[in-house]
């Protein structure tokens, strides 16, 4: 019978190395033995993400590997996710997110919602191709703290101000945060984001920064 | 300034050829079509993707209106899927520039892949060459560049670009007979476009930059349909990437372009030094920044255009699609640095 630190090298490793297999037979195990399912989630597959987040900062991972990474990733939340009380999962923050108008491209804004799921947000997936409006819309419905838009061309890129302009008129507080090829830093301050992520590659280790730090939260 | 004593198409033919030339061209290879010339024609943005009358003039009076010097057909990315198959969403009703999008793909797997074999007389493909023979016409002294995704980012307007990412590892089997399929239209299409008239051509394979592709899968998956294409058409020819390009910038001039075309995200004194007088270099100039953002100034305009020719571009030539809703004065100004600034040669291009 493997230990529990052995199970959350197998969930890590199986993120790693994207064998999906591998989590889902750890992930059922570590259920069987009774552990924690929020500690096998944050300390084994967010962990692994985190090593992953590393690899493709070094230029040994890029996006398909990180993708498959996510898959694996993602069939250990399946299992472990349901197992974690409300109370635990910290829950308390809500998303929405979407592509927007006149961009069909998901990639970036999946990692990125990717890096939610596992945070234990409520994540309001708007999908692509998002009118201005409904992040607004949705925004006002769930009263969600952050708002995460992705684009990937400069043409569609514009439209994300008209979308801050909209959301913090009615709302200053929510957290703004951009995404896509076209988005640089200058042009996230320039449109008033509280954060940016210029590919789906730096989605991914910037999201894998955020991981980073709620898993030293949770430690404390 | 001195006279310019060429006209635009020798001065973009001459650029390609390497022969010295008057000052330097301001082109491109990618969209360029602005919404100054669409308002003075009269038209909206939706409506100059779907006729061929349409997309000439707006191609011819956007270049004239700002002295570029060549056109630029089409201007969006969804003709070939279109003619595949797919519907387009056009956002005719939007107030924003929207360029069409193909919001649901038909086929969800690889083994679907069926490349029509008369796809030059599907969907709104016919319109090219008809646009290309108003251009000749209308406007003979402008060149005329023409382009085609590569198969790789074609793939992403006819299927869901994470099957094929995830495939290249999982099904890569799959994955090479898909690019193999839509490398076979990129050549069918590049041809039939030059043989109506196109005078360049622009292979825009931009989703294969190392933000998204290891080196190693450009230079094993990437590199060998970059040849077989650019083998396939005449000169001149163009090789473009978006994104981060520095890492696989010598096999990029290693493909048989006459020119490699780049983004802001490469690393320009860098490539010119790895690349030498190799091949020309375009591209590096900020779409964006440059000519649209509110704030910039035409002095940081031309301050940016300035650095880019001191870099060692060959050619100013925005780094991806030019965006319609540019600012009149900035645009005006980038050019007019092109025509002053680019009087000495650059590195392959001496000057008469």
């Amino acid at each position: 019978m493997a230990t529990k630190e052995e199970l959350l090298q197998l969930l890590k490793d199986g993120v790693i190395n994207y064998n999906e297999e591998q989590v889902k037979e750890a992930s059922n195990t570590w259920l069987e033995d009774k552990h924690t399912a929020l500690e096998g989630i944050m300390d084994g597959l967010a962990a692994g993400m985190e090593v992953v987040g590393e690899l493709y900062e070094k230029h040994e991972y890029f996006v398909p590997e990180v993708l498959m990474c996510a898959d694996a990733l993602y069939a250990g939340l399946a299992i472990l996710r349901p197992h974690v009380p409300k109370s635990d999962s910290g829950a308390v923050a809500q998303v929405v997110i979407g592509s927007i108008q006149g961009d069909v491209h998901d990639i970036g804004k999946n990692l990125v919602k990717m890096m939610f799921d596992v945070a234990g947000w409520q994540v309001h997936d708007l999908g692509r191709d998002v009118p201005l409006e409904s992040f607004v819309e949705t925004q006002l419905r769930t009263d969600a703290e952050v708002v995460a838009i992705s684009a990937m061309m400069t043409t569609t890129m514009l439209g994300m101000k008209k979308i801050i302009k909209m959301i913090k008129e009615k709302n200053p507080n929510v957290g703004i945060m951009l995404g896509g090829a076209p988005v640089t830093k200058d042009v996230a301050n320039l449109f008033g984001a509280d954060g940016y992520a210029e590919s789906a590659g730096n989605a991914v280790s910037e999201g894998i920064k955020m991981i980073a730090r709620l898993r030293e939260m949770q430690k404390k | 300034m001195a006279p310019l004593t060429l006209t635009p198409k020798e001065r973009v033919m001459r650029t390609f050829r390497r022969e010295p030339i008057d000052t330097m061209a301001f082109f491109s290879g990618m969209g360029m079509v602005v919404m100054p010339a669409i308002r003075k024609l009269g038209y909206r943005f939706s409506q100059v993707h779907k006729d061929a009358e349409k997309m000439a003039r707006s191609a011819i009076e956007s270049s004239r209106m700002f002295g570029f010097d060549s056109v630029v057909i089409p201007f969006d990315m969804t003709m070939e899927s279109e003619a595949i198959g797919n519907t387009i969403s056009l956002y005719e009703n939007s107030k924003d520039i929207l360029y069409p999008t193909i919001p649901q793909k038909m086929w969800l797997t690889m083994d679907q892949v069926n490349i029509p074999s008369n796809i030059m007389e599907l969907g709104r493909l016919p319109l090219l060459p008809k646009a290309i023979g108003i251009i000749k016409k209308e406007a003979p002294e402008l060149p005329i560049g023409v382009w085609q995704l590569g198969p790789f980012t074609q793939a992403g307007q006819v299927l869901e670009l994470d099957i094929l990412l995830k495939g290249v590892f999982k099904e890569k089997a799959k994955v090479e007979a898909t690019l193999d399929k839509l490398t076979e239209m990129c050549i069918t299409i590049g041809q039939a476009l030059q043989a109506a008239g196109a005078d360049y051509i622009t292979l825009r394979e931009m989703g294969t930059g190392t933000d998204l592709l290891s080196p190693r899968t450009w230079k094993d998956v990437i590199q060998p349909r970059m040849r077989k294409i650019l083998a396939s058409w005449k000169s001149p020819k163009v090789l473009h990437i978006c994104g981060a390009t520095d890492m696989i910038i010598e096999m990029m001039a290693d493909c048989g372009a006459d020119a490699v075309s780049v983004d802001i995200k490469n690393n320009l004194l860098e490539t010119r030094k790895k690349l030498g007088d190799r091949v020309p270099i375009f591209g590096n100039f900020d779409v964006f920044a440059l000519p649209c953002k509110e704030e910039t100034t035409v002095e940081q305009a031309v301050a940016a255009i300035k650095k880019n020719i001191d870099g060692g571009v060959d050619a100013v030539w925005p780094g991806c699609d030019l965006w319609p809703d540019i600012k009149e004065a900035n645009m005006r100004a980038i050019v007019q640095t092109a025509r002053e600034y680019g009087s000495k040669p650059s590195a392959c291009v001496g000057r008469l």
